[in-house]
């Protein structure tokens, strides 16, 4: 059985860990095995990045290095951990003159970057263990209507992630349908969230936000389910200021995949913290009947 | 308007392995495509986030159009990648427009938000670093602690690099 080594990422671990609860309790019952290691911020895909380009490299290879002197795949739970990580072992395998520059940097810390192990997406995992999260599901989601949003860097740019159609994915539509939900389409399911402009225009993030939103509300569904914590956050924290701005009533719950499946597998609420959800809940609970 | 042509040949160097740029005919597929551009640009003014045109000066070597234009001319993407996807010659915009962010931030002119996140993984090794009350949310939910970076690495790293010198 594989181990992986796990990366929660700083926004889950260090900001919203009930999502990491959730995401545990559902590796543990389809038996995928994970460990710890003293990895640093991935880094950011659209903040370092931007940044500086060649410390995203070379923290990104410091990371795998970690993950290779184990000799284990890492698991990530974030789309832009996943991004970052990916992206980094693509432009290294496909650029030797560039991973000769980040290991001349790494060799004054006392490190080598590889390229022998693998990253993977937490949704992947999830997808190649399908029919394990069928079995495990105790309770039928039937009757709730689900938008999916998988999130720009799950599936964008495909040339690295190789996950997922980078403008009509289908993987989290799977993972949703198998917990006897409803998937909903709407038009703008490959939308960015919005997220990343947000933190230098908000006003511009806002909008496109809004038009997601409004799209996702057209096709009637009763929740959003995500697998990034940055477009969690952008639809958990932000529906109450944008209803006020735009004169909306925006109140549209929004669920991590794996609080989704755990909620299916029977997992009480209460132990997997959706109390620290800032969208209630409540619609989506009753419609359950939990 | 000046071209810097020492500009325009970093910006050919940096698209990794390979020229395609400058095989940019500005069909203008990735504004059309753009979240940014759909609700920023003012079809009347030209202003606003605009991708093509980004592509068009970096290709040129128009420095001054890029670095003392309004900041949203860069910081506008959203780093959603769709251009990249977009684009009918499979030029990597994203990765252009990470050059010129990077340009863009040492010379002070990028948003706080992304000094504050450099300067945050150069102090804790982490974009957000722990919390007494979040690490105590964890032990309710039962969590492992989480094993902490050696920041002294990260630190070498920059600074190595040179990026501490680019900090706020």
């Amino acid at each position: 059985m594989t181990e992986y080594k796990m990366f929660e990422g700083c926004t889950i671990g260090n900001r919203i860990p009930f999502i990491e609860a959730a995401s545990r309790k559902v590796f543990e019952k389809i038996g995928v095995i994970t460990s710890e290691a003293p990895f640093t911020c991935c880094p950011d895909p659209t903040g370092m990045k931007s940044f500086d380009n060649d410390v995203w490299l070379a923290l990104g290879a410091l990371n795998l290095c970690m993950a290779e002197a184990e000799g284990k795949p890492i698991i990530s739970l974030c789309n832009g951990c996943t991004n970052t990580l990916r992206g980094v072992q693509h432009q290294l395998k496909h650029d030797s003159h560039l991973k000769e520059r980040v290991n001349k940097q790494l060799g004054k810390i006392g490190k080598e970057y590889k390229g022998s192990i693998e990253v993977r997406h937490f949704v992947d995992v999830i997808k190649d263990n399908l029919d394990k999260i069928q079995g495990a599901i105790t309770k039928q989601l039937s009757g709730l209507k689900v938008a999916c949003h998988p999130g720009c860097h799950y599936m964008r740019p495909a040339e690295w992630m190789e996950a997922d159609d980078p403008f009509r994915p289908e993987n989290l539509k799977k993972i949703v349908a198998a917990t006897g939900a409803t998937v909903v389409d709407y038009d703008e399911l490959s939308l960015c969230c919005g997220s990343a402009v947000s933190n230098a225009y908000e006003e511009h993030g806002d909008q496109v936000l809004k038009k997601k939103l409004d799209s996702i509300v057209k096709a009637g569904a009763d929740v959003i389910c995500v697998n990034c914590p940055a477009c969690f956050q952008q639809f958990d924290t932000k529906q109450r200021d944008l209803s006020k701005k735009f004169n909306e009533n925006y109140d549209i719950p929004i669920l991590y995949i794996t609080e989704l499946i755990a909620l299916g597998m029977g997992i009480s609420p209460g132990d997997i913290g959706l109390n620290f959800h800032r969208t209630r809940l409540k619609t989506v609970l009753d419609k359950l009947g939990l | 308007m000046v071209l810097d042509f020492e500009f325009k040949k970093q910006v050919m160097d940096h698209h990794i392995s390979s020229d395609l740029i400058k095989y940019c005919y500005q069909c203008s597929r990735c504004t059309d495509n753009c979240p940014v551009s759909a609700v920023s640009i003012d079809f009347y003014t030209t202003s606003g986030y605009n991708p093509r045109a980004n592509i068009l000066n970096a290709l040129l070597g128009y420095k001054d159009a890029i670095f003392s234009a309004d900041p949203l001319a860069i910081w506008g993407c959203t780093v959603c990648d769709t251009c990249d996807e977009v684009c009918p010659q499979n030029i990597e915009l994203t990765e252009i427009f990470t050059f010129l962010k990077n340009k863009s931030a040492e010379q002070g002119k990028a948003p706080e938000f992304i000094y504050g996140q450099a300067k945050a993984i150069f102090d804790n090794a982490k974009a957000i670093p722990s919390q007494s009350a979040i690490e105590r949310r964890r032990q309710q939910l039962g969590l492992p602690e989480i094993l902490n970076p050696d920041v002294n690495l990260v630190q070498s790293l920059m600074k190595n690099i040179g990026a501490d010198k680019k900090l706020k």
